[in-house]
């Protein structure tokens, strides 16, 4: 183990060609110098071969679904799963001593990058109002004091309770109730950020807000579109379904601003061809989209579909299907039939030739799958987009069969889970009513705030406490200088964390930092050892158990924490909800859950098989819980955005060294940038036109229709193969130019793939 | 392709006879080459059969089925690739005579087994003379699944079907 630096990583970019491929021995050494740097030999070797497997830990990163049990590798995990782990799993210590010398204000100038390296968080601490230091303070007086805070509140809806996806099913239902019980729905969480577009659009066309498809189905699927995602760094097990997928003769179209390595090739590390060999191809066509033109081109293959139905009429669409079970297809194949190709060509930036390939990639499939991720969602019109990819599957019946379906990846292990559990701002009523008939008390009707709307309640004043369990809220929202001056007008903000990150930093007149266990390590209640549930992006809900002795004896898990805090915040009301019995046995948790949420029913018995319980999709039962009962045709229409001459549409990414907010390092080594975070990619012709050239300083500052200026400062240019007439660059440094008004029609959710930005020189 | 087809009346109603095919799960209580059966969805089904040593492992989709009438089937992938059918007719002593006919390629345990239709007609003999003793032994079917599937997918059904009863809610 390596000890937490002391000074901030030096910043020395060098820029190497990219990677064409993905995976590799490469990915084992990086995966394994890390975890070394962390932590011991023997946790790393507990926490890597028990993540994945039946019975041990779920891998708090990204919410890919495991094999069936029997069938999962010794090492079922990829190297940021590994990294990830390691990083919670860590030996570095933050004490009482760090926050002596580090005051708050020192420690606001630090970069996510060294503030994750100092290592976890071992007792619950307090900046008191005026202070700048962070000081001890026990559980009780932590607990007390916000407790006191929620209850001195003119209205619980002057509260807000954020969630980000590592929490476990237990913890949000808990989370969610005490909220609820306290009086508010204001439960905004990291989905608001990521995939609520697809949550939506799924929901309004197939009446279902969760994905369609299994692994079998990818496995199984003829022709798979990878569409706005990374997979090499964000879902690297994907590339192993996908592997299988090609290995079973598949063909793969993956759509995307850039040649990510993953998208290209893959080479299995955990297999000798894919040590040695060349590895398997992963896209048979790439086609190099610009942002946010996706939409224009399911468009444009809807389109092409119904002509060539016309022309071959009873061959391309499924009649039969559409027929019986779905609605609208008139209407829809109206308003697509007017689809003009000047408009298309100019949005997606590709030939009609490309499109027309991939036309004939269709017609030669009788099973097709789509994933997409955030390069869908996080535009004005991710919902149309969604609701446009639907339509391209509806024509030929590719829902419902195996083989075929919607694949929305999601990116935080039980981001998923969450939802499932409640933990939304709007949930429905029968949800609520059975929360009112199992805990007697009546929950609050009215729609709470999601992210967005929270952010700009707190600056109108209208909230006066903050409390984040997981993640890191601050740098995951957008428009970073208002977030930041959002969060420093509450009264109080609290942080249920493992780890420290800027979000510590960003304080209220008085701030809690609650650390809590890891999903690495053993939960001990007085009911004896506990496990969590977590419900993977495929609607597989499992156990995770921790196996490795707590960073600290006075950690609390994240079920205690909250358990703790709604008695001393409702004492004995309302309602009869044993908050003394949750903490003990999350069995009892369970149980309540089995008797809320539909589907999980016998909860604690069925999720202790191996495997777990596999929700099922009603889609894939014939069942479209839609406004008309059947799938549903959408009518679609779409702007491109405006961009200036001299301008590009940026899109915020993350590097491969990097998990959500954190980077592990200053490197991104499929993409080939080494030693820095502060770059803006840019297509070496853009470059030209705006007389720029590898190595320029500039300042990356946003186009948006307020009159605030946003500026990313001291960026370098690289120059790279992004899509002609955009740019690239690392998220979170970026957020600052994603303006808090600029949200996805109907999801609300931020625009961080299409922000107008234009690149000002800075002389040294 | 090679192909194997047996016969065999049962003394219960085709519409209990059915049912109980169409609980997949439960046949390794009765059939002794189906070792492990795991419905993914209603069309889809993983399978493990064992003869003597050799265990096999493939999943299946149905592709029709209609209620007390058939159900035909295909294995997903490349490898032990083959198609089923299965028909209900009711006799006219009130009873169903079901049949099965399998179809396979050459290759894998399945394609070995019908390309010996003798002993493979042993086999599907046996294993649905074990159905007909559990299924007329108990009388009754232990569940049913009276859904439709044409090309693959489950087709609309009233009243919804209780296991589709699950969280509809967006998910971010």
């Amino acid at each position: 183990m390596k000890k937490p630096p002391r000074d901030e990583p030096r910043d020395d970019l060098s820029v190497t060609p990219p990677k064409t491929w993905a995976a590799g021995v490469p990915a084992v050494v990086h995966a394994l110098e890390y975890s070394l740097e962390q932590t011991a030999p023997k946790e790393t070797a507990v926490d890597l071969l028990t993540m994945n497997q039946v019975g041990g830990i779920d891998c708090p990163g990204c919410a890919w679904a495991d094999p069936a049990p029997g069938h999962r590798h010794r090492n079922e995990y990829c190297e940021n799963g590994a990294k990830h782990i390691n990083d919670e799993a860590t030996t570095r210590r933050i004490t009482a001593d760090f926050f002596r010398a580090h005051p708050v204000s020192d420690l606001a100038g630090r970069s996510d990058l060294w503030l994750n390296q100092q290592g976890r968080l071992t007792e619950p601490m307090v900046k008191r109002p005026g202070s700048d230091h962070y000081e001890p303070v026990s559980w009780r007086e932590a607990l007390d004091l916000l407790a006191g805070e929620l209850r001195a509140l003119d209205s619980p809806d002057e509260a807000v309770f954020y969630t980000s996806g590592r929490v476990s099913n237990e913890a949000a239902f808990v989370l969610q109730l005490f909220a609820r019980a306290f009086g508010t729905n204001n439960l905004p969480d990291c989905s608001n950020m990521c995939h609520e577009s697809s949550g939506f659009a799924l929901h309004e066309t197939l009446g279902t807000g969760k994905g369609t498809v299994g692994l079998q189905d990818l496995h199984h699927a003829d022709l798979i579109f990878l569409v706005g995602q990374n997979p090499g760094t964000n879902h690297p097990r994907q590339l192993s379904a996908l592997e299988q997928a090609k290995r079973n003769g598949a063909r793969v179209v993956a759509v995307n601003p850039l040649p990510e390595a993953g998208l290209l090739r893959f080479k299995n590390p955990q297999k000798v061809r894919g040590v040695i060999g060349q590895g398997v191809r992963i896209a048979d066509r790439f086609l190099h989209i610009r942002p946010g033109g996706d939409l224009a081109l399911f468009q444009a293959l809807n389109r092409l579909l119904l002509e060539a139905e016309d022309a071959r009429p009873g061959h391309v669409l499924d009649h039969a299907f559409i027929r019986d079970s779905t609605s609208g297809f008139e209407e829809f194949a109206a308003l697509v039939r007017q689809t003009s190709w000047d408009d298309v060509l100019e949005a997606t930036g590709l030939t009609r030739e490309e499109i027309e390939q991939v036309r004939d990639e269709v017609l030669n499939s009788s099973r097709v799958v789509v994933c997409w991720a955030m390069g869908i969602t996080q535009h004005k019109h991710g919902v149309p987009t969604i609701r446009e990819i639907v339509n391209f599957l509806l024509l030929r019946g590719n829902l419902g069969r195996a083989g075929t379906g919607a694949c929305p990846v999601r990116g935080h292990s039980n981001v998923q889970g969450d939802r499932t559990m409640g933990i939304w701002e709007q949930m429905p009523d029968s949800f609520l009513d059975a929360l009112r008939e199992e805990f007697g008390f009546d929950p609050p009707r009215a729609h709470g705030l999601d992210s967005v709307d929270s952010i700009r309640a707190m600056r109108q004043g209208r909230i006066k406490v903050f409390l984040g369990v997981a993640g890191n809220f601050v740098r995951a929202a957008p428009d970073s200088a208002v977030t930041e001056e959002a969060m420093r007008g509450c009264r109080l903000t609290a942080h249920v964390s493992t780890k420290l990150n800027r979000s510590h930093t960003v304080c209220g007149r008085t701030a809690l930092i609650l650390p809590t266990l890891g999903r690495t390590e053993r939960d001990h209640q007085t009911g004896g050892e506990q496990f969590v549930t977590v419900e993977n992006s495929m609607s597989e809900v499992h156990t995770s158990r921790g196996r490795l002795k707590p960073a600290s004896s006075l950690l609390l898990s994240e079920v205690a924490i909250l358990c703790r805090l709604a008695r001393r915040t409702l004492g004995q009301g309302p309602g009869n909800i044993h908050w003394d019995e949750f903490e003990a046995d999350y069995h009892t948790i369970r149980d309540r859950i089995s008797r809320i949420v539909p589907g999980l029913h016998d909860f604690n018995r069925r999720v202790a098989r191996p495997g777990g319980i596999r929700l099922p999709n009603p889609v894939n039962e014939g069942v479209y819980r839609t406004a008309t009962g059947k799938a549903v045709f959408s009518r679609n229409t779409w702007q491109a955005p405006d961009v200036p001459e001299g301008h590009l549409l940026l899109q915020t990414l993350r590097s491969h060294d990097q998990w959500n907010t954190i980077p592990y390092t200053l490197n991104d080594r499929y993409r080939g940038i080494h030693g820095s975070r502060r770059v803006v990619m840019v297509n070496p012709v853009d470059l030209s036109a705006l007389s720029l050239a590898e190595g320029d300083r500039v300042d990356v500052v946003g186009v948006w229709h307020d009159d605030t200026e946003r500026r990313a400062e001291g960026f370098e240019v690289v120059p790279y193969p992004t899509a002609r007439g955009s740019a690239a660059a690392y998220y979170p440094e970026t957020q600052v130019l994603v303006p808090l008004d600029s949200v996805a029609d109907i999801s609300n959710q931020p625009t961080s793939k299409g922000i107008v930005v234009r690149l000002e020189r800075v002389t040294p | 392709m090679n192909t194997v087809e047996e016969t065999i009346e049962i003394a219960v109603p085709v519409r209990t006879a059915y049912d109980q095919w169409t609980q997949v799960a439960c046949f390794p209580r009765f059939m002794t080459t189906v070792k492990r059966v795991e419905q993914i969805r209603p069309t889809v089904t993983l399978w493990v059969l064992g003869l003597g040593p050799v265990r096999r492992e493939f999943a299946t989709e149905v592709v029709d089925q209609v209620p007390d009438s058939h159900l035909t089937w295909r294995s997903l992938g490349q490898r032990h690739g083959h198609r089923g059918e299965v028909t209900f007719r009711p006799t006219g002593a009130g009873g169903t005579a079901l049949t099965v006919r399998m179809s396979a390629e050459p290759r894998g345990l399945t394609g070995v087994l019908t390309a010996l239709p003798a002993a493979t007609g042993r086999v599907l003999r046996r294993e649905l003379a074990n159905f007909k003793t559990y299924v007329e032994g108990h009388g009754e079917a232990s569940g049913a699944w009276r859904g439709t599937v044409r090309d693959g997918q489950v087709r609309p059904t009233e009243p919804e079907p209780p296991r589709s009863r699950v969280p509809a809610w967006p998910v971010g």
